[in-house]
């Protein structure tokens, strides 16, 4: 049954609905049960609609995805991360391009824990040697290679538009919070293998980010 | 439509990320603009879900991974627009919608869009009583004839205001406000079957 309110029972669900208009909608709805039904399953509409569960593909959309972007899909995909930090020679070599990225932070990494490691990132010769120099001199090598970034960023920071450089010094400040949060862990907890490659990572994406930027600013002088 | 952060719909169902998430979706982000395609990986992961069901409610199941797969394609491009001044998902979903909306007119879902006959609209509850015709929620909105779905999914799925429905929709609130109530009837009777 449909009477004078029946078409504005959505309105009153949402609160949109005048005072006055309200005031009157709920006098009615005392006396009619027909609105009192319609207006509850209403109500249970409005309900299901805000529980409906989000399902991804079927398919995976990101190889043609990728493709179309032109990234290059990771060569290692669904690998359980490891956490030991022992190489052997096919897995240095498969990943000698995600290890020139990792530079300077595996090596601060590998020389902080004191094991054994391929004489310099990257290297062909996979000779081990045990190396047992300070954590003081992998985080001055760390922190040269950020410093020759951040000047080559400053030469360019006039190129970069405010918004970008306020985008880039935000994700920075984010970045450094984590390294130090990470520092902070390790300080108690020396050993333990995720603070060592989070920290490890977060290193990398500064670096990384670091560089993007350094490029773009380059780009566009 | 100009894509902006200002005026997006406050998200009901946006999740209510904890600030470390956001930051890092927010670095992702910076990252990917860059030309990172690993973090635009992740974010893609984080998000094809909401996505792909967003335009498979707006649009129907037959061009959803079309359109999902444009969606993200778009939104490579159009990173360095975004700002951080939302979250990246609240960026994403409006860029979305401007996609699947864009997209309506050439895969012909323009047809009734903002037909008011109540026949049409009986059709979502199929016939009475027939359990083997029987369908779930989603199928129902799936059946809402294009006009009323697209209001229902954006103002009742999603959380838009009416005001911005009828900015996307080239409405006039008013009609989003009538045709989500039409919505609203038919669907009620899909559930009271």
């Amino acid at each position: 049954m449909k009477d004078q309110w029946t078409d504005r029972l959505s309105e009153y669900v949402d609160g949109e609905l005048a005072a006055s208009e309200r005031t009157a909608l709920e006098a009615h709805l005392t006396a009619c049960a027909g609105c009192r039904t319609t207006l509850d399953a209403l109500r249970r509409v409005v309900a299901r609609a805000q529980a409906l569960d989000d399902r991804p593909p079927t398919a995976d959309l990101w190889p043609a995805i990728a493709q179309q972007i032109g990234v290059v899909r990771r060569a290692v995909r669904g690998r359980p991360a490891r956490r030991r930090f022992s190489f052997t020679v096919p897995q240095l070599a498969a990943a000698s391009v995600a290890l020139a990225l990792l530079s300077g932070s595996a090596a601060w990494l590998i020389m902080r824990r004191g094991m054994v490691a391929p004489p310099a990132v990257g290297a062909t010769d996979t000779a081990p040697l045990l190396v047992n120099a300070s954590a003081s001199a992998s985080d001055r090598r760390y922190a040269t290679q950020v410093a020759d970034i951040e000047r080559a960023l400053e030469r360019g920071r006039g190129q970069l538009d405010t918004v970008t450089v306020r985008i880039i010094e935000k994700n920075l400040g984010i970045i450094d919070r984590a390294i130090r949060d990470a520092r902070s862990a390790l300080t108690a907890d020396p050993g333990n293998a995720y603070l060592n490659l989070h920290l490890a990572q977060e290193m990398r994406r500064k670096l990384e980010l670091l560089r993007q930027a350094a490029t773009l600013a380059g780009a566009r002088s | 439509m100009e894509l902006t952060t200002a005026g997006v719909a406050t998200l009901r169902r946006d999740p209510d990320q904890a600030a470390t998430g956001r930051d890092a979706e927010t670095a992702d982000a910076a990252l990917a603009a860059a030309g990172d395609g690993r973090a635009f990986e992740r974010l893609y992961r984080a998000h094809v879900a909401r996505v792909h069901s967003l335009v498979r409610r707006m649009i129907g199941p037959d061009h959803a991974d079309d359109i999902a797969q444009d969606v993200f394609v778009r939104a490579w491009t159009k990173l360095s627009t975004f700002r951080g001044e939302a979250a990246f998902g609240t960026w994403l979903h409006r860029l979305a919608v401007n996609v699947i909306l864009a997209r309506r007119s050439t895969i012909g879902t323009e047809r009734s869009r903002y037909d008011h006959a109540e026949d049409s609209l009986d059709d979502v509850a199929g016939r009475p009583s027939a359990p083997e015709l029987s369908m779930d929620f989603e199928e129902a909105i799936g059946r809402l004839p294009d006009g009323a779905r697209q209001v229902f999914v954006l103002h009742d799925v999603e959380g838009y205001r009416h005001e911005e429905i009828a900015d996307m929709l080239g409405i006039v609130p008013g009609t989003s406000k009538s045709q989500l109530h039409h919505a609203r009837m038919a669907l009620r009777r899909h559930l009271e079957r």
